[in-house]
């Protein structure tokens, strides 16, 4: 562990980075085959999260007449949304363009 | 660890959660409304629609909980909804342990038995053999979608759960 | 903590929670507690015809465990309360993290 530097912009664990997020946009995957972008407000060790302005982007797997599957993806906007920890599988401080 | 007995004071971070000092913004409400004893509390003796884990839904009388949201349910029934038909099936008593369970919901005694118009009641076979059916064009297609999400890094989310 | 005390701020507030099954139910956060089991009053199901079970329901108690969103009023969020609040939350954290 970092012990040495104690600073508020130190990154001794994982979680740490997550605080230098706060107030900025993140990218988030999902369980259920769903991703995230919006305003970190708040997270917790369990990787709760409030989210502010956000876009959901949903996959979706259609299946036509021949049996052919295509992936569709559908999108939300919510102004403030809370996040349960269990679904969540990455924090990104980088939104992927 | 350095040898400490039991006389000891706590450390510092060890101390019970009710001594950490509270976030500003809690709002001054009594904090027994806040345990999920005070909010079970309240649907005690009612009519429930109890909604498990395994997409059953069952309706009965709540007679007993605990601090799990373990559940005793007397006089119940099992509602099944397939399609636009539904079945209803005596079940009797359940013990339900509070980790199967989704959701609580009361049901209002004004609309007591209220299912929208859209679904008409059928034989419990019939019923079943929709379901059974439904059940399995479901993982079917649900095995394809995974397969063709794995590529984009995603993972099925129920595994093999049912889905209500 | 932080969520449970959040969620407290919240109460009499309209939210939809969506389940993991896909299910939202609208209506006025009433209670949580700290596994952040919640319970809604006046609720209405976002899509009924699909999810029938809950139409003669009133309110509802909904295991934490179950819960992918709650979609909250941005009017009723103090962001910049809700960061501090979080900072704090984190060096708490990691204070007691040390210590054992």
């Amino acid at each position: 562990m970092a012990d040495a530097e104690e600073g508020a912009a130190s990154v001794g664990e994982p979680l740490d980075l997550v605080r230098l997020c706060l107030d900025e946009i993140v990218f988030v995957k999902l369980r259920g085959d769903r991703e995230l972008k919006g305003r970190l407000h708040a997270y917790d060790s369990h990787c709760n999260l409030v989210l502010g302005d956000v876009e959901e982007t949903i996959y979706v797997v259609d299946e036509d007449d021949e049996e052919e599957e295509t992936v569709r993806t559908v999108k939300k906007q919510s102004e403030m949304l809370f996040v349960r920890g269990d679904s969540v599988v990455l924090i990104s401080p980088q939104a992927p363009s | 660890m350095e040898s400490l007995s039991i006389h000891d004071p706590p450390p510092a971070g060890e101390q019970p959660v009710k001594h950490q000092p509270v976030p500003p913004m809690v709002p001054q409400l009594p904090p027994q409304m806040f345990t999920t004893a005070a909010q079970l509390l309240d649907l005690t003796d009612k009519k429930l629609m109890v909604s498990l884990r395994d997409g059953k839904k069952i309706i009965g009388v709540l007679r007993s909980w605990d601090q799990f949201a373990n559940l005793v349910l007397q006089d119940t029934i099992e509602r099944i909804f397939v399609q636009n038909l539904y079945a209803d099936i005596p079940r009797g008593i359940y013990i339900v342990r509070g980790e199967n369970v989704l959701l609580l919901g009361e049901i209002d005694l004004d609309k007591d038995d209220y299912i929208p118009e859209a679904f008409q009641e059928a034989s419990v076979d019939r019923v079943f053999t929709l379901q059974k059916k439904e059940a399995e064009d479901r993982k079917r297609k649900e095995k394809a979608r995974s397969k063709k999400l794995r590529a984009y890094g995603f993972e099925g989310e129920h595994m093999g759960e049912a889905i209500i | 903590m932080l969520f449970f005390s959040f969620f407290k701020t919240l109460v009499d507030h309209e939210v939809t929670v969506e389940l993991k099954n896909d299910i939202s139910i609208r209506g006025t956060l009433k209670s949580v507690d700290q596994f952040l089991n919640i319970k809604l009053d006046d609720i209405s199901v976002v899509d009924e015809v699909k999810y029938p079970h809950m139409s003669s329901c009133k309110n509802v108690f909904i295991r934490g465990s179950v819960v992918r969103y709650i979609h909250l009023p941005a009017a009723a969020v103090d962001t910049a309360l809700l960061e501090d609040a979080t900072r704090r939350e984190a060096a708490q954290a990691s204070a007691r993290a040390k210590q054992s």
